[in-house]
């Protein structure tokens, strides 16, 4: 799972109102190159939650983005940010762990790389 | 462990203005609709849709478990896509391989086509989720197309592996990824796709109501919703349900298949109006689905396909043994194949 995949995910629960981040804990994370596509970058920082990126990326051991995305002008420019962006959202891959919900601590299984989003008959 | 299939009760949709109910509340009986099939959307009345009383999650399981086994034979014999190809009717032809996989992506276009999904349209889709993705066929193919991000869920794990390990494969790992999750609880925030793609997956919701809620849920405002599904046929007017007969062969097919419920595609327009849709359209391709089946059983039948369904296991075989009920279905004009597409309002 990757946190592009991450950054959507939400924690369906009956009831639960903070639904999203769910917050990674991370077995074993590993690093898949991806060809770097800055356009497609710049259209999807608008689109990303970007606390929810920090966090879940340090939880993958990578701690090189900023606290606060740069302004989008300045992103144009700045490939150095854009790279550790790429490398972030699309190159550091789940693949054992759990994404475990903030507000009940229902924990999530990522098995092979794939998330189990799955609930019991008791969360509907 | 298997899910029990046995429909022994009938549970119903709310009746138009009404909020739609789940399985869950108590079945009650309620007066079928007469709706009539049109290009267009179906006259208004309360609707009845057969389901079956199951435990939702030993059918999730049981669904997850056919698909575990099934996927790999399936890919082997027919490729990536997990959906009827679409051909032109009366074409007596007959394909090869590689024109029934034509078809099968022929499909997947005629269904955006009929969505309204044109070259214009087609720049503003940026996000797609595939609801019922199976090995990510479609997802690919819409991610490749559009440039979009494409999510899929399916209940499986073998086939949301394979998924991921094809789109890696393809170079797409950026574009397209996909997770186990249920079509009734999707794990995603409200309004967040740009088209929601179901290609013949409904038929493995025993919910239809909740099924169609979280579809229009997830959509984004200005966006669409495909559904291609298996139904079966309208109920005519003042019909209460389908004949005893048509009722035994969808339940022979059901246990196999895991379909834990059959609606109209009637039905389908009712909830999609019920819910504010726009532009709800809707058409029965019966007709253009027409050779899949029996291409399907002339590959089980050759020496490979009898490998290989034996090697498989003994789900694959029982749905190869189904396979003759689908075509009886279809000839018998008990089973359509639809369409409904819409517009989430903006």
């Amino acid at each position: 799972m990757r946190l592009i995949v991450h950054n959507m995910l939400t924690c369906n629960i009956k009831g639960v109102i903070n639904k999203f981040p769910l917050r990674i804990e991370a077995e074993k994370v590993i690093k898949k190159e991806v060809d770097f596509n800055p356009d497609f970058l710049r259209h999807m920082l608008a689109k990303i939650e970007w606390k929810a990126l920090v966090d879940g990326a340090r939880s993958m051991g990578y701690t090189e983005l900023p606290d606060h995305a740069p302004d989008t002008e300045r992103v144009e420019s700045d490939e150095s940010f854009l790279k550790k962006f790429h490398h972030a959202l699309l190159e550091l891959h789940l693949e054992e762990g759990s994404l475990v919900c903030q507000e009940t601590g229902r924990k999530f299984p990522v098995d092979k790389g794939v998330p189990n989003m799955v609930l019991r008959e008791d969360e509907v | 462990m298997k899910a029990t299939l046995a429909p022994s009760s009938l549970t119903s949709l709310l009746p138009r203005h009404n909020k739609l109910s789940s399985l869950r509340s108590p079945p009650s009986l309620r007066p079928p609709s007469s709706a009539l099939m049109t290009t267009k959307t179906a006259s208004r009345g309360s609707v009845a849709v057969t389901a079956a009383a199951t435990s939702s999650s030993a059918l999730r399981e049981g669904i997850a478990e056919f698909y575990n086994e099934t996927s790999g034979l399936w890919e082997e014999i027919w490729g990536d896509h997990m959906h009827h190809g679409f051909y032109d009717p009366d074409s007596s032809v007959q394909l090869s391989d590689s024109g029934h996989r034509e078809a099968q992506i022929r499909m997947i276009e005629e269904s955006l086509r009929f969505a309204g999904v044109t070259e214009e349209e087609e720049k503003k889709i940026k996000r797609v989720v595939d609801v019922g993705c199976g090995i990510g066929g479609s997802s690919r193919y819409i991610a490749s197309k559009f440039g979009a991000e494409c999510i899929g869920i399916t209940l499986s794990p073998v086939q949301a592996k394979r998924a991921n390990d094809l789109a890696a494969s393809q170079s797409l790992s950026d574009k397209v990824s996909f997770q186990v999750a249920d079509a009734l609880e999707q794990p995603f925030e409200d309004g967040k796709f740009d088209l929601v793609w179901s290609m013949e997956s409904g038929e493995h919701m025993p919910d239809k109501a909740k099924f169609v809620k979280e579809l229009v849920r997830v959509a984004a405002p200005g966006g669409r919703i495909i559904i291609v599904t298996w139904c079966h046929r309208n109920l005519s007017q003042g019909e209460e349900a389908l004949q005893p007969w048509e009722q035994n062969l969808l339940d022979r097919i059901c246990k196999t298949f895991y379909l834990p419920a059959w609606c109209s595609t009637s039905d389908y327009v009712e909830l999609l109006q019920s819910l504010s849709l726009q532009d709800i359209k809707c058409a029965d391709w019966s007709e253009n689905v027409a050779p899949f089946w029996p291409a399907v059983i002339r590959t089980a039948l050759t020496w490979k396909g009898l490998v290989s369904l034996l090697r498989s296991g003994m789900k694959s075989i029982k749905g190869a043994l189904t396979m003759p009920l689908m075509i009886e279905g279809y000839k018998k004009g008990v089973i359509k194949f639809g369409i409904i597409t819409c517009q989430k309002p903006l």
